[in-house]
């Protein structure tokens, strides 16, 4: 009987820090093992080989942030039956989509290049689903170790991996860490933001910033702002927090926008 | 006749470059390092954002990277709080950055930089005839990878370390886990030593290089608040503007820097040159007999001088551990930072070379200003010499040959591309 074909893969990156192909290099004891099942055909960090054929998984990270990752995107996509977002950049931006909404392009180049926002092809930074169809979406700045190889062994099976949606704050008591929101007053992003990092900044005692960003359609951003109020946070400060990782987040976007409209109000006045 | 030789993406580096050189005749006409992974406007960001969670942002510049720019980004915000910070911490954070050392160069060394003179296009092939080498690697990542877990809550963007200190000091444990992998892993990094001198490393990038790297005081590392310059000068981090003169370029996302008005090459063959006499045990015994063929003159050294980085690293990480062991761990705290409009700046070296933050506080501690200098960035203008030093000897060889070697020479740098795509803002 023939070997039963190894599926074809390529890992990809757009813009991003390359945290996401990272923590799959950083699988270091069963990376051999878990790399040989599979027929990689293109890996641009990892090796100089490339063959351009379809793909039965594209694994892709990092946002879209210019023309050149958009034409690339779209020919990933082309070419591939299953294309799967690793990492926040890829699903919403990440911290590069922070002033989103915010803050323009124009001014960004300005800022920081001092030229006009032509000098370069730069577009606003999304992530893969504003652009084209993204099958599964793993969460996390970076993704982690173990979500990523769950994830890739069942699609070995055939099996689509299980999404999470429940927030942080339910691994932390689990854990039955101390609540940092609660007890310390510190501004925990927890309820927002989706699980599966098994709560590891209250477990060093420190409050959640969000980096596996908000639970989709769940997330109750109005009501972390009132608790946040409450313990004596200004508005400024908790939509910076709120959008370290959710600058394309929706809710945020319109918190933003009540936000400067009241300010302006208030010069106005 | 008119050849444009291009290596359209380099591969086996993190993020996304472009090489292209112009020959006419005999002659290099143009030689171009374009970065073309997109902006990202850090330094845009992080404005309004108040200094406490201003290194979980900045961290995020780079994940190979990670807690160099952690720390920079930590210093430079004690520096603007004249923040003092305790010896423990000093130790932790020594330990953090060598700990991220072993991971990064554990990677170029063996994964990305040594199957080009193996001749495999990856370390994954390259383990069909070298198993146990590559297994050995990846324990060596490992145990560097131990340290970051450890020590800063992740292997990729943790958040233990803190302004002030750490969060949440590592048990007794953990730290001896730690001190046992390096133990176990100390001959593989003395293999990568060996594995480099063995192989011959070509010099057809020889050229002058001006090197550049921090003075770390009496011990071989890499933090420090003064900048040494291989033409014998000593400066504080603070004159960085002066020895970096950054500049925008139409073709790269990445800024262009000189010294002097030349290229210069920062990175592990600056460091070990500059602080030779600085280093101890066997990594001293390793420079010693590997300094005939470690000249400043061949950038592809690079290899050689991270893998007796690798080795020093794996020392330092156990004499550190040692020291935190016999002073025993104490649950000391947060050092408090009284925020104030000023201004800090504050560089280490991250394993590619001289990173530099700078940011600029209003009096409630939120950034207005800020400014960041990566080596990659640093490096762009050199590469670019070697690539036209390399194109002139090598002028009459077909194009694969030099689109190969272009690429070895690139790889040498250990290029961080994410990283040089946020850089500087322009001084108007």
């Amino acid at each position: 009987m023939a070997k039963p074909e190894k599926p074809k893969i390529g890992i990809f990156s757009l813009t991003g820090c390359g945290g996401d192909q990272l923590m799959i290099l950083n699988l270091e004891p069963v990376l051999l093992d878990l790399l040989s099942r599979f027929d990689i055909k293109d890996f641009q960090e990892g090796s100089s080989y490339k063959e351009d054929v379809e793909l039965d998984i594209a694994l892709v990270e990092g946002s879209v942030s210019t023309k050149t990752d958009l034409e690339k995107l779209k020919k990933i996509r082309e070419r591939s039956k299953m294309l799967i977002a690793i990492g926040d950049c890829a699903i919403g931006g990440c911290v590069q989509a922070m002033r989103n909404g915010q803050m323009s392009m124009e001014e960004r180049m300005k800022k920081v290049y001092g030229v006009s926002e032509d000098y370069y092809d730069v577009l606003e930074p999304k992530g893969l689903s504003s652009y084209v169809k993204v099958d599964l979406e793993i969460p996390g700045c970076p993704i982690e170790k173990d979500e990523i190889l769950h994830a890739i062994t069942s699609l070995l099976h055939g099996d689509m991996p299980e999404e999470i949606d429940y927030p942080v704050c339910v691994e932390c008591k689990l854990n039955g860490y101390p609540c940092v929101l609660v007890e310390k007053g510190m501004p925990c992003l927890g309820p927002l933001v989706t699980a599966g990092c098994n709560a590891r900044c209250p477990r060093l005692g420190l409050d959640c910033i969000g980096c596996r960003g908000p639970i989709s359609d769940e997330a109750n951003v109005a009501a972390e702002l009132k608790v946040l109020l409450d313990k004596g946070y200004d508005e400024e400060y908790i939509l910076n927090r709120l959008r370290f990782f959710g600058g394309n987040f929706e809710d945020i976007q319109n918190l933003t926008k009540k936000l400067s409209e009241k300010s302006e109000k208030k010069e106005g006045e | 006749m008119r050849r444009v030789i291009e290596v359209e993406e380099l591969t086996r580096v993190e993020g996304h470059g472009r090489i292209e050189v112009v020959i006419e005749g005999t002659e290099v006409k143009d030689v171009k390092m374009a970065i073309f992974e997109g902006p990202r406007f850090f330094e845009a960001f992080i404005e309004s954002v108040h200094y406490e969670k201003v290194p979980d942002i900045m961290r995020r510049i780079c994940a190979i990277c990670t807690a160099s720019h952690s720390l920079a980004s930590i210093r430079t915000i004690e520096n603007a709080f004249d923040v003092k910070v305790t010896e423990q911490t000093r130790i932790l954070r020594d330990l953090l950055i060598h700990g991220e050392m072993i991971e990064s160069h554990a990677l170029h060394v063996f994964m990305l930089a040594l199957p080009d003179f193996l001749g495999f296009p990856d370390a994954i092939r390259m383990a069909s005839k070298y198993p146990e080498e590559v297994k050995a690697a990846l324990q060596l990542k490992h145990a560097g990878n131990m340290v970051h877990n450890v020590v800063s809550g992740r292997e990729v963007h943790g958040m233990n370390e803190r302004v002030g200190g750490f969060s949440k000091i590592p048990s007794e444990k953990e730290l001896k886990d730690i001190r046992a992998a390096m133990v176990s892993t100390k001959q593989t990094a003395e293999l990568a030593v060996d594995l480099f001198a063995k192989v011959e490393i070509p010099k057809y990038a020889e050229s002058e290089n001006t090197l550049m790297a921090l003075d770390p005081g009496e011990k071989y590392g890499f933090i420090g608040d003064y900048v040494l310059v291989s033409d014998g000068t000593r400066h504080p981090v603070q004159d960085y503007p002066s020895l970096t003169n950054e500049r925008t370029v139409k073709h790269s996302h990445a800024k262009f820097s000189s010294y002097k008005g030349s290229s210069y090459m920062v990175g592990a063959l600056s460091r070990i040159l500059l602080n030779r006499d600085k280093l101890e045990g066997t990594a001293a015994e390793l420079y010693e007999e590997h300094k005939d063929i470690l000249t400043s003159r061949n950038t592809l050294m690079n290899n050689l001088a991270q893998a007796i980085e690798l080795v020093h690293s794996v020392d330092r990480c156990i004499e550190d551990i040692d020291i935190l062991l016999s002073n025993g761990l104490k649950n000391e705290g947060l050092v408090e930072a009284e925020p104030r409009a000023s201004r800090g700046i504050g560089a280490v070296e991250a394993p590619r070379g001289t990173l530099y933050h700078d940011y600029t506080f209003d009096e409630n501690g939120c950034v207005v200003k800020a400014n960041v200098i990566t080596p990659t960035a640093q490096n762009a203008a050199n590469m670019e010499k070697d690539y036209r030093v390399a194109a002139e000897r090598l002028i009459k060889e077909p194009d694969e040959k030099l689109i190969n070697v272009f690429e070895i020479i690139a790889r040498a740098y250990d290029p961080c591309i994410s990283c040089s795509v946020h850089l500087t803002r322009i001084q108007k």
